[in-house]
């Protein structure tokens, strides 16, 4: 219903703005399109980081726009689908952007996407759950190879990021798992401190309140660098696997915006990335803030896109939604 | 004492005020079709990030609370389950409105709602870390058997066995569409990305419910002269309260148990509930035109589950649903693991959790007995007003959730669906059942077969997946049972 309306406020804004469109920018408000639903972890960095970003720019608020569905695929397809003028902008997350075009069905490529910041990453703790017969990695790893495909690793979703990340793992480590796929990290959780699975990948903060509990015990974590929540948790590399791995969300747009645009908001998501506030509010959600420019967020995205196409094909998961 | 000092943090007026706001603002989120208590819940969550703990919690609690009763009143009224969990509400609550009874379907709904948000809330309070146990023992058979039993619903609760049974087949076969839980492969999605999660419920279930029964609507207003309805007293007589009362403790006993299982949730319960309290009930034959009983059972249930799941929440750390798990991400973001510790280094905190349940439920009761009289005067609006503002709300409705044009397209399909399920005497029910129950079974029966290697023996081996197998069998077994029995007699007493 809006569509029309905005689409004449946008061709008034481009006739009075003109090629100055660097220096009015923002005359309206930025929309960022979320492609998860309203509530979770990119959701709620988002909402901060559209509250900080405010401080940095004068102008129209930012604007939080939740796009869920497709693991991701819909709103960040909407996100490079928009008129590239710096108005429609979207989170960036290693899903989406990394995984799902490798499986097919998705109308975008890696190609497609300007990237702007990125905002943090995900951490990725391996931990033993409830009446596991392990407690630390060396442990683990003993069962993993006394008993080939049979220690269950719960994830949170076939095909998701700590799928892929233990399957990617298990590779380095010449191990083999039973990943058992679970609708969603916290279903998989339940599973995990109740003892239905061995092991399962986490977040930090989706880990500490049971490993806090007791319930369930940190065995290793896919890092270069031991974590300051879990400073007596091992890196795999300390263990003799080189491996590390995370996902990660930042801010992304189509290709074509104005290079001047793309610049200000660079500089804009620099300041409220490494914005002190910003930084505190995101460790209270058990977010791991980890500001990288434009350039480096795409090493990081085409560096894991490329890992996880091989590991994608090794599945025999390559195009399969095509 | 300390009891008495960590409550009076809750009675401060300040957090009252906060409370009884997020009942009222959470109530009327539920009354609108496609805007849900899960919504409310995390659109909230960044005002209270400046909030006290206790004050900041209880408000959401109280938006989750008053949206999982606010839905009944779109259901009883309009046909339109305000949000899932009332979607068997419509059942009773929608007949019983259109004889003119919309008061008393709404009066019911409230002191249903109260009396099972008031019996899980005192279960919260006195059992919750002896009761979350429960939650742990949920691996996926038990998660199958459970849903296999649930979908025995259908057989009793649609007249004709057939078409009941297709009904139920087709909303498997819809709930199907997606992703594939285990392989993650799409299926059924013919290309479009807007399928790739599969069909989105609530716009279904508007398109299921509501706008169907606008194109019924239609036809009769053609021609037809417009009745007003009138809007009878909210109190429900003395004898149907007597008749109610088991429904009330079925209700509530089985929305507390259901809302410590994780992920079960209160449209499940509150099916569940209503079909138990009909087969329980000397005149089952009276559910489904407009029996108060109806409505006692399912209300009752599905505001049981709101303060039945924060007792995994609490207790273990576990979320139960979205909204629980909006609710963890206030507890962290004010530096509260939830969990065992909790209990022990902050009791203020789990008091005033438990208080404000308590307080938010009695807040509900207030606003929905104060607001029957507002709520039903909708029904005096005239039918031809009525019936296309309820259009535009579907499609309001459907869009909002998640602002995918896919999601109209649904919700018009299933409008149509229901309209011709409708006229053929095709039970709805049937097809909302299987479709909420449809994937919790297939995924867990898939996940406990990797798990087991398929040894199928060793997957029914556990205590609670047995347990309600053999209640399985015996459902499916009761209306021929009762159609047996029925027929002896018929036979006995010859005419």
């Amino acid at each position: 219903m809006l569509r029309p309306v905005s689409a004449i406020l946008g061709a008034c804004a481009l006739l009075a703005a003109g090629a100055a469109a660097a220096q009015d920018f923002p005359s309206r408000p930025v929309q960022v399109i979320v492609p998860y639903a309203a509530g979770g972890g990119t959701d709620l960095s988002a909402r901060i980081m559209a509250d900080i970003f405010q401080k940095h720019v004068k102008g129209p608020p930012m604007v939080i726009r939740n796009q869920p569905g497709g693991g991701g695929a819909i709103g960040t397809s909407a996100a490079l689908h928009a008129r590239p003028d710096g108005y429609t902008l979207g989170m960036g997350a290693q899903g989406p952007l990394a995984l799902l075009p490798h499986y097919g069905g998705t109308d975008y490529k890696l190609d497609d996407v300007q990237f702007i910041a990125l905002m943090g990453r995900n951490l990725q703790l391996v931990v033993a759950c409830a009446k596991a017969p392990f407690s630390d990695f060396k442990e683990f790893m003993a069962y993993a190879k006394a008993n080939p495909k049979s220690l269950q690793v719960g994830n949170s979703g076939a095909g998701g990021a700590n799928h892929i990340a233990m399957e990617a793992f298990g590779r380095v480590a010449e191990v083999s798992f039973e990943n058992v796929p679970f609708g969603g990290a916290s279903e998989a959780m339940t599973a995990c401190v109740g003892g239905h699975v061995h092991a399962m990948v986490a977040t930090p903060a989706e880990a500490l309140p049971h490993t806090k509990s007791g319930a369930i015990k940190p065995l290793f974590i896919m890092e270069e660098k031991r974590i300051d929540t879990f400073p007596d948790t091992p890196t795999a590399i300390e263990g003799g696997v080189k491996f590390t791995w995370s996902s990660w969300k930042g801010v992304i747009g189509p290709k074509g915006m104005p290079a001047d645009v793309v610049a200000k908001l660079q500089e804009a998501l620099k300041a409220t990335f490494t914005d002190e506030e910003f930084v505190r509010r995101m460790q209270d959600l058990g977010e791991f803030v980890d500001y990288r420019d434009g350039a480096a967020y795409e090493e990081l995205a085409r560096n894991d896109s490329q890992t996880a196409e091989a590991i994608i094909r090794d599945l025999g998961m390559y195009q399969m939604n095509k | 004492m300390d009891i008495l000092q960590h409550l009076s943090a809750v009675l401060s007026l300040e957090v009252m005020w906060f409370i009884a706001l997020g009942t009222l603002g959470g109530l009327v989120i539920g009354a609108l079709p496609g805007l849900t208590a899960t919504m409310g819940v995390a659109l909230l969550i960044p005002l209270t990030f400046g909030m006290t703990p206790v004050a900041g919690l209880n408000m959401l609690i109280g938006i989750y609370i008053g949206g999982i009763y606010g839905g009944c009143i779109s259901a009883i009224l309009l046909r339109t389950p305000g949000t899932p969990s009332s979607a068997a509400t419509v059942l009773d609550g929608y007949p019983l409105a259109q004889k003119g009874e919309a008061g008393k379907a709404l009066g019911m709904a409230t002191i249903a709602s109260f009396v099972g948000g008031l019996f899980a809330a005192i279960v919260l309070a006195t059992l919750a870390p002896q009761l979350a146990s429960i939650a742990l023992k949920f691996g996926a058979p038990e998660y199958f058997a459970l849903a296999l039993f649930g979908l025995t619903i259908i057989a009793s609760l649609s007249g004709d066995l057939l078409k009941g049974a297709i009904a139920g087949l087709l909303g498997v076969l819809i709930s199907t569409v997606g992703a594939d839980p285990i392989s993650g492969v799409s299926r059924y999605t013919f290309g479009l990305p807007g399928f790739a999660a599969g069909l989105s419920f609530t716009p279904a279930l508007i398109g299921l419910f509501a706008l169907s029964e606008v194109f019924v609507q239609l036809e009769k207003i053609v021609g037809d002269k417009i009745v007003t309805l009138k809007v009878s007293g909210r109190w429900p007589s003395r004898a149907e309260m007597r008749e109610s009362v088991p429904a009330l403790v079925r209700g509530s006993i089985i929305g507390t148990v259901i809302g410590i299982v994780p992920g079960v949730g209160s449209g499940t319960a509150s099916w569940i509930a209503y079909n138990e309290a009909r087969r329980a009930s000397k005149t089952p034959e009276k559910f489904g035109t407009g029996h108060v009983p109806g409505v006692a059972a399912t209300e009752s249930a599905n505001n049981a589950v709101c303060a039945a799941a924060l007792i995994p929440l609490l207790a273990l750390g576990i979320p139960g649903d979205v909204v629980t798990a909006v609710l963890m991400g206030g507890l962290m973001i004010q530096g509260l693991a939830p969990g065992p510790m909790l209990f022990e280094s902050r009791p203020d905190i789990i008091v005033g959790i438990f208080g404000g349940t308590f307080l938010a439920t009695v807040f509900m009761f207030i606003f929905g007995m104060l607001g029957i009289g507002l709520f039903s005067r909708i029904l005096l609006i005239p039918k031809r007003l009525l019936t296309m503002s309820i259009v535009t709300f579907c499609f309001i409705g459907a869009f909002s959730i998640n602002l995918n044009p896919v999601d109209l397209y649904t919700m018009v399909a299933f409008g149509v669906l229901g309209y011709v399920m409708q006229k053929f005497g095709f039970s709805q029910a049937a097809l909302c059942i299987a479709m909420i129950l449809g994937p919790m079974a297939e995924a867990n029966l898939r996940r406990g077969l990797l798990q087991t290697r398929d040894n199928v023996l060793e997957f029914v081996s556990g205590p609670i997946t047995i347990t309600f197998l053999v209640l399985t069998v015996l459902s499916l077994l009761w209306p021929l049972l009762r159609d047996f029995k029925a027929r002896r007699r018929m036979a006995e007493q010859p005419n």
